[in-house]
């Protein structure tokens, strides 16, 4: 089997038009870039993911202030209790 | 690109090359016409990027469109891969799915269309690069150097792509002829 002689067929293969409604298409798609909006679902989406992440921030924040309060008076208490310097002032200066 | 004009000259100039180019790859007009759209957008899109100095218009446009067909086939193959899963996805998708390729190739219109279309579907199952290198060499008969160029490659690299794919063009054939 000869295998150029076989690919030789394709040779046989006509050029085609391009339709004509084609640059029209085209044209479309450009003016369509322009004005390209997002769909009213992925805004939603958007909306309230952002909410969440917020709410989880706010939260997260205000646990954290809790904790650090619960922590200072209670390092005082122990302070006092062993009469401990609460300064750094250790000469009396 | 801001002159409408000029973007017409430049789609009328290359309509014909590029959508023949995305039948080939393709083989049913429809997808070439979708493609072929996109790849003129791309055109528009991406004017300002073209180096003038690094290859021609024609060769640029040529890139685009190869790139185009060959990422088109591999959507279309993953989704074959996957499309057991698009139920579940998309409830409304009732499409067949099938792995024979469906020749619609409107320039074939001679006596031996049946061989041409046996070959055709034996490029399609190509790898990329020696599908490339046999449509444009031996379909669109353009020298060896044109398509080193069109593919950024050596001419040397384009000949070895050649003989692998005619070897198993010529493998595959005797497989169907044997059945």
């Amino acid at each position: 089997m000869n295998i150029d002689n076989k690919l030789d067929l394709m040779k046989q293969i006509r050029e085609v038009d391009a339709p004509p409604f084609l640059l029209t298409r085209i044209r479309q798609q450009i003016q369509n870039l322009d004005n390209v909006e997002a769909p009213v679902k992925w805004k939603w989406a958007f909306a309230v993911i952002s909410v969440a992440i917020l709410v989880f921030n706010v939260s997260i924040f205000l646990k954290t202030v809790n904790t650090t309060e619960g922590k200072t008076t209670g390092i005082e208490t122990v302070i006092s209790s062993m009469n401990l310097a609460a300064t750094n002032n250790i000469y009396n200066e | 690109m801001t002159n409408d004009s000029h973007f017409e000259t430049i789609y009328n100039e290359h309509k014909n090359l590029v959508y023949n180019m995305c039948l080939h790859y393709v083989l049913n007009p429809e997808d070439a016409q979708d493609i072929t759209q996109e790849v003129f957008v791309k055109v528009y899109q991406r004017y300002h990027q073209y180096d003038t100095a690094s290859a021609s218009l024609k060769t640029w446009i040529c890139r685009i469109a190869i790139n185009h067909c060959l990422d088109f086939l591999k959507a279309k193959k993953s989704k074959k891969r996957f499309g057991f899963l698009s139920p579940l996805f998309y409830a409304e998708s009732n499409e067949p799915i099938s792995n024979a390729v469906y020749v619609n190739h409107p320039g074939i219109q001679t006596e031996n269309k049946e061989a041409i279309e046996s070959l055709l579907q034996i490029i399609y199952t190509l790898p990329e690069n020696q599908k490339t290198a046999i449509i444009l060499c031996r379909i669109e008969d353009r020298s060896q150097k044109e398509v080193a160029e069109i593919m950024n490659t050596s001419v040397k690299a384009v000949e070895s792509l050649l003989q692998r794919a005619k070897q198993k063009i010529k493998n595959k054939l005797k497989d169907r002829e044997g059945l």
